[in-house]
C-alpha cells in the first residue's frame, strides 16, 4: 500500500474497537491495537484478558462482533484463516496444530502444496523448507515424523509453516510457555532474525522479563480492554505487573522448613526401559519428606514426564519400588493411589487434565470421583460436587461465567487454575505437580505459589517438575536434575543460580555422562 | 524414493511371497497323500477371486478411516453394490453393471457422509443404519424389478453375465493376435519340480482366466496408495483424519475432504458387491455379501491402514475361504504350518527376551501341533474363522505398532478448536 504521507508510516496491523462477546463474558471490549511494520510487539495481560481471542480474530478463526481491522493500510474482514493467510498473516497457536503422524514436510505444505504433474512436488517443497531453515536458522529435518519431535522442534515446524505461506505478520500465542531457557534464547534469536528481514511479530507472553528483553512495544490488556501501550525501555517489570493485574510482581520464595524426618514418598531403583526412542528411567532413587518441596529440573524429554507417570501408576515400571508413607504402592492401580492422597497436576492440561467439552463441575470431580464431596456411596453427589466446584472457582480465582460453562470456553490460564484448585482442594498428602504455573499470569502465579507454601507448612510433600528455573530455585527445598532418565545432580537452591542449573540440565557441567 | 530403494522393496516382497509358497509346499510334501490342494493353481485362482470383494471393502475402509470417518456401513454399501450391479448387468450388460453397482455403493456412502459429517451423527450409529436400510431397500427393489422376470424373484435376480477374462499370453497360454501362445506356467507345473512347479502353479492360477474386473480391483491398490500418499488431495484427506482443526486452520476444506473420501469408500464397497454378484456368482441373491464388509474392516486393521496391508489381509481371508470350499484336509495340514510358525515366533521372542509373549506363543504352538497329531480333519467351523484369529493376533502382538488415524471417529465441527 502506498498511502504515503509525511506522517507516521502505515502500521502493519491496526485493530480498532474490536469487540467480541461470548455467552456470559465480553472477551474483547473495544480493544485497540496498533502494530508498526517490522517491530516485535508484545501483548500481555492477565488470564482471560482476551489476548488469544483478539489474535484469533486477527487470524480469521473467530469473527469480531464489532470493530475494524486494517492490514497494510487496507481494511480487511476475514471469515476464515485462509483469507488471513492470503493477506500475509500467520499464527502459531497456544496449543500446537500439528498432525503427529504426518512428516514435518507434510505438515508444512498442507493446504499450499506445490504440485507437479498431479503429485506433490516433494523435491521442491524440501528445497523451499531447507532454504527457509537456512536463512532463518530454523533447523529441521523435513522427513521426521512430528510425533518424534521435541517441543522446541515442533514450535519451529509451526513457525516454518507460517513462513512457508509467505506470512509477513507472525502471531505467536505464548510461544515460550513450553520452552526451557535455552530454547527460549533460540526462539528469540529466530524472532530477531525475522524482524531483521522485515517481518512483523505479535506475541503473547506471561514472563515479563522475556517481554522486556525482546519487545519493541508492549500492549497491556485487562478484562478485555486495552489499558496501555508502553515502550519497554520506559517501564520495569514491576510497573508492567502493576498494569496487568494491579499488583506487584511476585517472586517465588519459601521459609526454611521445619525439621521433619517422616518420608512421604520413597522411590528406590525405579527403572523403565526405553520404548520407541523416548528416554525412560534408569535406577531413580528419590525421597520427598513431609512438608518438603523437591524440585525436578531437566530439559524436556529427559525422563521427568515418565517419572511423574510412573509415580501415578500410568506407566508400569520394570524395576524398583514406590512407597507412600512407608507402604509400597507399586502394585496399586491409579485410582487406589489417588484415593490414598496422591495429587496430580498434569503437564498437558488438555490431554490429561480436563474433559474439554464437559462442564466445570464435572471436571472438578476428575480423579476424585469416588470420594466426598463428589460422591456418596456409588452415586455422584451432584449438589456436593457443584458446591465444591463453586468453592474452587472462588478460592482459586477461576474467571468463568459459571460452573456449567464447558472447560473449553475458559482461557488457557483459567483452565490451569481449575486443575490446580481441584487437586489442592482435595487435601492431598503428596502432590505431583508438573509445570503448575505454565501459562498463568503473574497474579495467579503468586496465588499458586502461596497455596503451595501454605500446604507445605501444613505438611504436604510436593514433587515439583518445572521448566521455570526461577520457580524451582525459589520454591524448592532441594533440587534434583534429570538427564537421560537419571538423576545426575542434587543441588541446594540457596546456593544455585539459574545459569548453573541450566548447565547441569544440559550435562555441560561435567557430571552428566558425555555421549 | 530412489529407484534402487524401490526395487529392493519389490525384491523383498517377491522373496516373502516365495517364502510363503515354499512353506506351503513343504507342508504339502509332509502331509502327502492327505492333501494335494494346498498349493495348486485351482487354490490360487480361487483365493484371488475370493479376495477381491474383501480387498475392495478393505480399500473402502481405508479411504473413509484415513479421512477420520469410521465406516461400519461398508456391509450395507456392498449389499447395494450387489443389487445395483446385478440390475445394471441385466439392463445394460456386465460392464455397466459394475459401474451402476459402484454408483449404488457410493449412494450409500453419500448417506453415511451426510449423517456423520453434515449432521454429526455418531459414526457407528449411522453405519448400522446403512446396514439396516440397504437390505430392506434391495428387497423392495427386487419386488419392483425382479419378480416378473424369468428366474427372478423376491430374493434373487435372473442370472447375469460376467465381464470376461484374460489368459496372460506366454505365461498362461493366452491368445495374441489370434495365435495361441505357449502356456509356460502350465508346462513347468507339469514337470513336478519341487518349489518351481509349485510357484508355477500359483502363478498360473492367478494369470489364467483372470477376470478384467479382478485386474481393475488389483489396480486400485497402487492407485489408492498413489492418490492418498502422493497427491495434494490425498494429503488433505489424510490430514482431515489426523488433525482436522489444524487442516482447517490452513485453509483445507475438511468437510469436503471427508465427504469425498466417504463417497469413494462407498463406491469401492459397491464395486466389491457388484463383483460378488456379477463375477463370483453370476446372480444377485439376498444375503450373498455374508459379512464381507466387516471382514474388509478387519483387513484395514490387519493392514495397519495401508492399502498393501489390506491386500495381504484379503489374500489371507481369500485363502482360508478357498481351502474350506475345495479341500477340508488341506486345512488340517495347515495346522502343521501354523504350529511351526508359532514355534518360530516363540523362539524369536525368547531371543528378544520378551518372556510373556514367548511363553504364550510356545504354549499355542504346542497346542496346535498336538491338535494336528491327534486329529484327522478339522471341524468345518474352523477355516472361516482363522483370518479373524489372525487379525486378533495382530491386534495382540502388534498393537503398539498399529497407527490408526489420530482423529478417527471424532465428530468435527467447522471452526472448533
Ligand atoms: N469459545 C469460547 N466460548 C466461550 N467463552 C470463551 C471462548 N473463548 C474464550 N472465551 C472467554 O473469553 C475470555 C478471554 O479468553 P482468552 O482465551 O482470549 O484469554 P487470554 O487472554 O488468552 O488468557 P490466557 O492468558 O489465560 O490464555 C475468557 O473469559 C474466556 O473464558
Ligand atoms: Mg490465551
Amino acid at each position: 500500500m502506498t498511502t504515503s504521507t509525511v506522517h507516521a508510516p502505515t502500521p502493519a496491523v491496526e485493530l480498532a474497537g474490536i469487540t467480541k462477546r461470548f455467552p456470559g463474558v465480553v472477551a474483547n471490549d473495544a480493544v485497540d491495537l496498533r502494530v508498526a511494520e517490522g517491530e516485535i510487539h508484545a501483548v500481555v495481560g492477565e488470564n482471560g484478558a482476551g489476548k488469544s481471542t483478539l489474535m484469533k480474530i486477527l487470524y480469521g478463526m473467530q469473527a469480531a462482533d464489532e470493530g475494524t481491522m486494517t492490514v497494510g493500510g487496507s481494511e480487511v474482514r476475514f471469515s476464515s484463516p485462509s483469507e488471513a493467510i492470503d493477506a500475509g498473516i500467520g499464527m502459531v497457536h497456544q496449543h500446537f496444530m500439528l498432525a503427529d503422524q504426518l512428516t514435518v514436510l507434510e505438515n508444512v505444505v498442507l493446504g499450499a502444496e506445490p504440485t507437479r504433474r498431479g503429485t506433490i512436488d516433494r523435491a521442491a517443497a524440501r528445497r523451499d523448507l531447507e532454504d527457509l531453515g537456512r536463512s532463518y536458522g530454523l533447523d529441521l529435518d523435513p522427513d521426521d515424523h512430528v510425533e518424534t519431535l521435541e517441543v522446541g522442534e515442533r514450535q519451529r515446524v509451526e513457525i516454518i509453516k507460517v513462513l512457508y505461506r509467505g506470512a509477513r505478520v507472525l502471531i505467536l500465542d505464548e510461544p515460550t510457555a513450553v520452552l526451557v531457557p535455552q530454547e527460549v534464547e533460540e526462539l528469540f534469536r529466530n524472532l530477531r532474525e525475522l524482524k531483521a528481514r522485515g517481518h512483523t511479530i505479535i506475541f503473547i507472553d506471561h514472563k515479563l522479563e522475556e517481554v522486556l528483553a525482546i519487545a519493541d512495544t508492549i500492549t497491556v490488556l485487562r478484562q478485555g480492554r486495552t489499558v496501555a501501550t508502553v515502550d519497554p525501555s520506559e517501564v520495569t517489570a514491576h510497573q508492567l505487573a502493576e498494569l496487568m493485574v494491579g499488583s506487584d510482581l511476585p517472586t517465588p520464595s519459601t521459609e526454611p522448613r521445619a525439621d521433619d524426618d517422616h518420608v512421604t514418598l520413597a522411590i528406590r531403583g525405579l527403572s523403565i526401559p526405553a520404548a520407541e526412542g523416548r528416554p525412560a528411567l534408569d535406577g531413580i532413587d528419590l525421597e520427598v519428606r513431609r512438608g518438603e518441596i523437591v524440585g525436578v529440573a531437566g530439559v524436556e524429554g529427559n525422563g521427568q514426564g515418565v517419572l511423574v507417570e510412573a509415580i501415578l501408576g500410568l506407566r508400569e515400571a520394570t524395576g524398583g519400588d514406590i512407597a507412600l508413607d512407608g507402604e509400597s504402592i507399586s502394585g496399586w492401580p491409579v485410582r487406589r493411589r489417588r484415593e490414598a492422597g496422591l495429587g496430580y497436576v498434569p503437564e498437558d492440561r488438555h490431554r490429561r487434565g480436563l474433559l474439554l467439552d464437559a462442564p466445570l463441575w464435572e471436571n472438578a470431580m476428575l480423579g476424585h470421583q469416588t470420594t466426598a464431596p463428589y460422591a456418596r456411596g456409588p452415586w455422584i453427589d451432584r449438589r456436593g460436587a457443584r458446591d465444591a466446584t463453586t468453592d474452587i472457582v472462588a478460592d482459586f480465582d477461576v474467571r468463568t461465567p459459571g460452573i456449567d460453562t464447558t472447560a473449553r470456553a475458559l482461557s488457557g490460564g483459567n483452565q490451569q487454575k481449575l486443575v490446580i484448585g481441584r487437586e489442592m482442594a482435595a487435601g492431598p498428602r503428596m502432590l505431583i505437580a508438573a509445570h503448575p504455573t505454565r501459562g498463568i499470569d503473574v497474579g495467579a502465579q503468586a496465588a499458586v505459589w502461596a497455596d503451595l507454601r501454605t500446604a507445605r507448612a501444613d505438611g504436604l510433600a510436593v514433587l515439583l517438575v518445572s521448566a521455570d528455573l526461577e520457580e524451582l530455585i525459589g520454591l524448592a527445598d532441594r533440587l534434583l536434575v534429570m538427564l537421560r532418565g537419571r538423576i545426575v545432580a542434587e543441588l541446594d537452591p540457596a546456593t544455585t543460580t539459574p545459569m548453573q542449573l541450566g548447565g547441569h540440565m544440559t550435562g555441560a557441567s561435567g557430571d552428566g555422562d558425555p555421549s | 524414493m530412489t529407484s534402487t530403494l524401490r526395487s529392493s522393496l519389490v525384491l523383498r516382497w517377491m522373496l516373502a511371497a516365495l517364502g510363503v509358497i515354499l512353506a506351503l509346499a513343504v507342508v504339502q510334501e509332509l502331509a502327502r497323500p492327505e492333501t494335494t490342494d494346498l498349493v495348486s493353481s485351482g487354490t490360487a485362482e480361487s483365493t484371488l477371486r475370493r479376495a477381491v470383494p474383501i480387498l475392495l471393502a478393505g480399500l473402502g475402509g481405508i479411504w473413509a478411516e484415513r479421512a477420520g470417518v469410521v465406516n461400519i456401513g461398508l456391509e450395507g454399501m456392498m449389499v447395494l453394490g450387489t443389487w445395483f450391479g446385478a440390475w445394471g448387468a441385466l439392463e445394460f450388460g456386465p460392464w455397466w453393471g459394475l459401474v451402476i453397482g459402484i454408483a449404488g455403493g457410493a449412494a450409500g456412502g453419500l448417506l453415511h457422509a451426510v449423517a456423520t459429517v453434515t449432521f454429526g451423527v455418531d459414526h457407528i450409529i449411522s453405519g448400522v443404519a446403512v446396514n439396516i436400510i440397504a437390505p430392506a431397500l434391495t428387497r423392495f427393489l427386487s419386488r419392483e424389478f425382479f419378480v416378473d422376470r424369468p428366474g427372478g424373484g423376491l430374493t434373487q435376480s435372473p442370472r447375469v453375465e460376467s465381464v470376461g477374462s484374460l489368459d496372460v499370453p506366454f505365461l498362461a497360454g493366452g491368445d495374441l493376435f489370434g495365435w495361441t501362445t505357449p502356456d509356460i506356467f502350465h508346462w513347468i507345473e507339469d514337470r513336478s519340480w519341487f518349489l518351481a512347479s509349485d510357484v508355477a502353479a500359483v502363478l498360473g492360477g492367478v494369470t489364467r482366466s483372470v477376470s478384467w474386473a479382478t485386474l481393475l480391483a488389483l489396480a486400485l491398490v497402487p492407485a489408492s496408495v498413489f492418490i492418498l500418499w502422493r497427491t495434494a488431495f490425498g494429503l488433505r484427506v489424510r490430514s482431515s483424519g489426523e488433525h482436522p482443526v489444524a487442516a482447517n486452520s490452513l485453509g483445507v476444506s475438511v468437510v469436503r475432504m471427508k465427504f469425498t473420501a466417504v463417497v469413494v469408500s462407498g463406491g469401492l464397497a459397491g464395486f466389491g458387491g457388484a463383483f460378488i454378484a456379477i463375477e463370483q456368482t453370476g446372480i444377485y441373491r439376498e444375503n450373498q455379501v455374508q459379512g464381507r464388509g466387516f471382514i474388509g474392516l478387519a483387513t484395514v486393521i490387519f493392514g495397519n491402514w495401508q492399502p498393501v496391508g489390506a491386500f495381504l489381509g484379503s489374500l489371507l481371508f481369500g485363502f482360508a475361504d478357498a481351502l474350506q470350499l475345495r479341500d477340508r484336509t488341506a486345512v488340517h495340514a495347515l495346522l502343521l504350518l501354523v504350529g511351526v510358525a508359532l514355534a518360530a515366533q516363540a523362539v524369536r521372542a525368547v531371543l528378544q527376551k520378551r518372556n510373556r509373549p514367548a511363553f504364550l506363543l510356545a504354549a499355542a504352538s504346542v497346542a496346535v501341533l498336538w491338535w494336528y497329531a491327534v486329529t484327522e480333519e478339522v471341524v468345518s467351523e474352523l477355516p472361516p474363522v482363522t483370518p479373524h484369529v489372525a487379525t486378533l493376533l495382530v491386534l495382540v502382538f502388534a498393537a503398539g505398532r498399529l497407527r490408526p488415524p489420530a482423529a478417527i471417529g471424532l465428530p468435527y465441527r467447522r471452526g472448533q478448536e
